[in-house]
């Protein structure tokens, strides 16, 4: 009897396993973190986000832009002449632009 | 004893029903693929979605409702107030409500997701190389695998390795995210850690201001800028800003301002010949508006 208890129980535990493990592939949570959802993170306030000043450019430009591989503008607190800390797209290359193909062309 | 065991079991299997059901209701949420149907495109470094924090879900909808026409799809999941952001008919972000902790100030701000192909890789890459990790992997059955870090200089970003492919390479609609910049103190240094992650080629472009302006692409298209922050100022701060294509940069940030936001960078002529400006929305979140007229990309590159 003391046995057929201990099966019971056994049984029991593997099917609670089973039941937490399948909870957990059906909704993707356990594995790699929490139920929940962080996709999204606060700033810290009170910082500039704007102000930008005359001829400070941030957008693509359009195919095939002239690049500036000279480095000798004063850029990082005075690294003039200094090569980059990235690898520079190779000697030649024009800068690209954006896609310019339309949805459903 | 027989009894004794028999109600053991019970009261175990009715605790795991219990915590199983738990689970389940918090984990309702999910996020929608990618695309659909899937693609087999895989762009990494490609910006491929946003998710907004803000303290009012209601007033973000009303806002870039009105100023890009987007719908929206809620989602409740346990505490999770959430709603997907659609443009005709395709999700193209998330805006995700949480409080912020009284006696706190946060700034409110989109988050910008940056396309992988290998998450844990690149996870690992980033951080030997001064990457943090604010939020760890996580997988939703949709939409994939992601995670959250912040770089080297602080500014925060979401990698995703798209369970449906990446977003296949089109002139963004009007209303649809077209751009990316990362402001920063140093450009070149933050686009050298990129660089390393996702294997953008870097090309520098002459400026006017003294300051770095980078161009980062991968498949020969360009995928994010990466800028000096102007100097001067002691209340700089890295982030990334992304802009939605609009037919007038005055006209929606005239829109933006009457619609509660404030205008934080004036219209004005970039690069490409077209307007730009930067507005927040009610609750400060930046983001930024650009002109693209279809004639600007004449030229596919090669």
């Amino acid at each position: 009897m003391k046995a057929l208890g201990s099966r019971l129980m056994a049984s029991g535990l593997g099917a609670a396993a089973t039941l937490m493990l399948c909870a957990c592939a059906v909704t993707g949570v356990g594995v790699e973190g929490s139920v929940g959802y962080d996709g999204g993170y606060y700033e810290p306030y009170g910082y500039d986000y704007g102000g930008w000043g005359v001829g400070y450019r941030v957008g693509p430009g359009r195919c095939c832009d002239h690049r500036d591989d000279h480095h000798d503008h004063p850029v990082g607190g005075g690294r003039v002449g200094h090569a980059p800390a990235y690898r520079p797209a190779p000697a030649g290359r024009s800068a690209p632009s954006i896609p310019g193909r339309s949805r459903g062309h | 004893m027989q009894c004794i065991y028999r109600r053991g079991l019970t009261r175990l299997l009715v605790s795991v029903l219990i915590l199983g059901s738990a689970m389940a209701r918090g984990a309702d949420f999910q996020l929608p693929a990618l695309n659909s149907p899937a693609s087999t495109e895989h762009h990494p470094g490609k910006m491929v979605w946003a998710d907004l924090v803000t303290p009012d879900l209601a007033a973000a909808e009303k806002f870039y409702g009105g100023l890009f026409g987007w719908t929206f799809q809620p989602i409740h999941a346990g505490d999770i107030n959430y709603a997907v952001a659609m443009l005709d008919g395709r999700p193209i972000g998330g805006l995700v409500q949480k409080a912020i902790p009284a006696g706190q100030h946060q700034q409110s701000a989109w988050l910008t997701f940056l396309a992988t192909k290998d998450l844990d890789a690149v996870k690992k890459l980033a951080l030997s190389h001064g990457a943090k990790v604010l939020s760890d992997v996580k997988s939703y059955p949709m939409r994939g695998r992601q995670c959250v870090l912040s770089d080297p200089e602080g500014a925060v970003f979401a990698l995703l390795a798209s369970s449906s492919g990446d977003t296949p390479d089109y002139l963004a609609a009007t209303g649809d995210w077209i751009w990316s910049s990362l402001h920063a103190k140093d450009a070149g240094a933050e686009a050298a850690f990129y660089q390393n992650l996702l294997g953008y080629d870097v090309f520098d472009l002459p400026s006017d201001d003294g300051l770095e302006h980078l161009i980062l692409s991968t498949d020969d298209y360009a995928r994010a800028s990466a800028n000096d922050l102007e100097r001067g100022s002691a209340r700089r701060h890295s982030h990334w800003l992304n802009f939605v294509r609009v037919a007038s940069a005055a006209e929606s940030a005239a829109k933006a301002a009457a619609l509660g936001g404030r205008v934080l960078v004036e219209p004005r002529v970039d690069r490409h010949g077209g307007m730009l400006a930067v507005v927040a929305d009610p609750a400060g979140a930046p983001v930024g508006l650009m002109e693209w007229s279809d004639s600007d990309t004449k030229t596919e590159p090669k």
